[in-house]
């Protein structure tokens, strides 16, 4: 048979994000798969070069438009460890509270691309909705919906408003209360088990020796998660579970999500209980003449998709020297979804990226 | 008694340069010639996960800094001990007049994309590398932009206002 080249996204109905893949296929089964990212491009860590230390906060929460809080923290945790700034126990709470927060909107908008691209658009619509009231807080929060500029050197910027605990409550039931819904409807939906089990199946050697991270790693049943191995925030101060699956499918990894989002809607509610008064930021000196002083480090959070590390270099001066963010889309996107793609048939490209949660800007930063 | 990982280093490489940088984090400078040598030793001491691979433009000294972060993956077992938060951050220093190096595909097959970009944004030439094509940027710069030498402001100017102004139909 004949082999053809296929130009796939970033304009096409089955491409979700500005990411592009070039497919050689015969008939309609992938020969070979050449990620094409670029497309988001914005040339971040070089912009960060060349601004202040506070002013590369309203920058880096952009490198990921989905889920920006876990950009925010790992900057900010970076900072605070090179210029050795103390972070008060309340703000390490609500820190870690708005951090899953984030991962709930963040799956949730993760679960309406799959389930658009499964063709089952109901729950996408839930979702979609369920999002936005995760959304509607963040605003109540900090005034922004979508990049939040919250998280901040020594701590977070302001206090939680009055009784906005109980709205953080009054959310997540409302989320929590339509599980069984989603569970009846998409999960245990025999029309996701058909396209999705035994897609894009990776094993477990194959998926350490590409670098995978996240929930990737967790569907072959590594428990290999940052929050545990090096706990940052208020994560040492809770218990929760890694939920893991053991086939390294598509279906294994979608329903590793939403495991996930019920650990996480648990834990708030402990982060909620034990949270303590006092304080919420430590002072930073004045930032337009800030330097922080000599030396290097690397931090690690994750985040939604995985492990999120940041390399920064301060030489002693008022501005970073180098910044290089390790972002878990990257290895996914770049390596392992050509891997996975190989041999696969092209209805399952959507199935395949978005179930290993590959997120175009943060692989452009 | 187990020796400690900067004592086991140091006994194999002589040359290495071991300081810590903070906690968990070591810091390892070594010739670039032992730099593949280092990486398969400290795989085989269970750092099985290549972080990241960055390179930083020490523009002063006239020298590429190549830096590697890894650290192992660690399952989860219920306690949380201090094994799987040790990182080892390898370096090695590269001529930036003559910016060629071995890629380390063979040791960590996940470097692939990070030395394509390291090769896009600063330059650095990575022999033995499958596919050094082009990976983030639209066109082609003078000078590869992340280096510090690049003239950001300049280049803005001198690119896009050169564009010229659409003028109205009569």
């Amino acid at each position: 048979m004949r082999e053809l080249e296929l130009y796939f996204g970033p304009q096409h109905l089955g491409m979700v994000g500005n990411f592009s893949i070039t497919l050689s296929v015969e008939g309609d089964r992938i020969v070979k798969a050449t990620a094409n990212p670029g497309f988001l491009h914005r040339g971040f860590e070089k912009l960060m070069e060349m601004r202040t230390w506070i002013q590369d906060f309203p920058l880096v929460c952009r490198i990921n438009v989905i889920e920006p809080d876990s950009m925010e923290m790992v900057y900010a945790m970076a900072v605070e460890r090179l210029a050795g700034i103390e972070v008060p126990e309340r703000a390490n709470y609500i820190r870690s509270v708005v951090l899953e927060l984030a991962r709930i909107q963040s799956h949730l908008f993760g679960l309406w691309g799959y389930s658009n691209l499964l063709g089952l658009d109901t729950v996408a619509q839930w979702a979609m909705y369920h999002r936005d009231l995760v959304l509607d807080l963040y605003e109540e929060l900090c005034g922004g919906r979508v990049y939040h500029i919250y998280i901040w050197p020594g701590g977070v910027r302001r206090d939680f408003p009055e009784g906005f605990k109980d709205r953080i409550v009054k959310t997540l039931h409302t989320i929590g209360n339509s599980v069984p819904d989603y569970d009846s409807t998409f999960f245990n939906n025999r029309l996701f088990y058909d396209r999705a089990a035994g897609i894009g199946v990776v094993d477990k050697e194959e998926a350490k020796e590409l670098g995978a991270v996240g929930q990737v790693l967790r569907a072959v049943g590594e428990k290999f998660d940052i929050r545990k191995v090096e706990p940052y925030a208020a994560y040492d101060k809770v218990d929760f579970d890694i939920p893991t699956r053991e086939d390294g499918d598509a279906y294994s990894r979608i329903w590793v999500v939403r495991d996930e989002m019920i650990q996480s809607v648990h834990m708030i509610f402990k982060l909620l209980d034990q949270m303590p008064e006092g304080e919420v930021y430590n002072r930073v000196p004045n930032p337009f003449k800030w330097k922080v002083p000599k030396g290097e480090t690397y931090v690690r959070v994750e985040s939604s998709r995985g492990e999120l590390g940041l390399y920064m270099v301060s030489d002693g001066g008022d501005k970073p020297y180098r910044v290089h963010f390790r972002t878990p889309s990257y290895t996914h996107g770049l390596i392992l979804l050509e891997r996975l793609l190989e041999g696969a048939s092209i209805s399952d490209v959507g199935n395949i990226m978005l179930s290993s949660y590959v997120v175009a800007p943060e692989i452009d930063r | 008694m187990d020796k400690t990982l900067p004592e086991k280093i140091r006994e194999n490489f002589p040359n290495a340069d071991v300081s810590s940088v903070e906690e968990e984090r070591l810091a390892v400078t070594v010739p670039k010639e032992e730099l593949i040598d280092i990486l398969s030793f400290v795989k085989n001491l269970g750092f099985d996960h290549l972080v990241m691979v960055s390179c930083v433009d020490w523009i002063d000294e006239g020298q590429f800094e190549l830096v590697y972060i890894v650290t192992s993956y660690v399952s989860y077992n219920g306690e949380s001990s201090g094994k799987g938060r040790q990182h080892i951050i390898v370096k090695i220093r590269i001529d930036r007049s003559k910016a060629t190096f071995r890629t380390i595909i063979p040791v960590y097959q996940n470097a692939e994309p990070y030395e394509r970009e390291i090769h896009e944004l600063y330059g650095v030439d990575f022999q033995g590398h499958p596919r050094l094509t082009p990976l983030l940027l639209e066109r082609e710069y003078p000078v590869p932009p992340f280096r510090k030498d690049f003239d950001s402001r300049n280049y803005v100017k001198e690119f896009f206002d050169s564009i010229p102004e659409i003028e109205e139909e009569k």
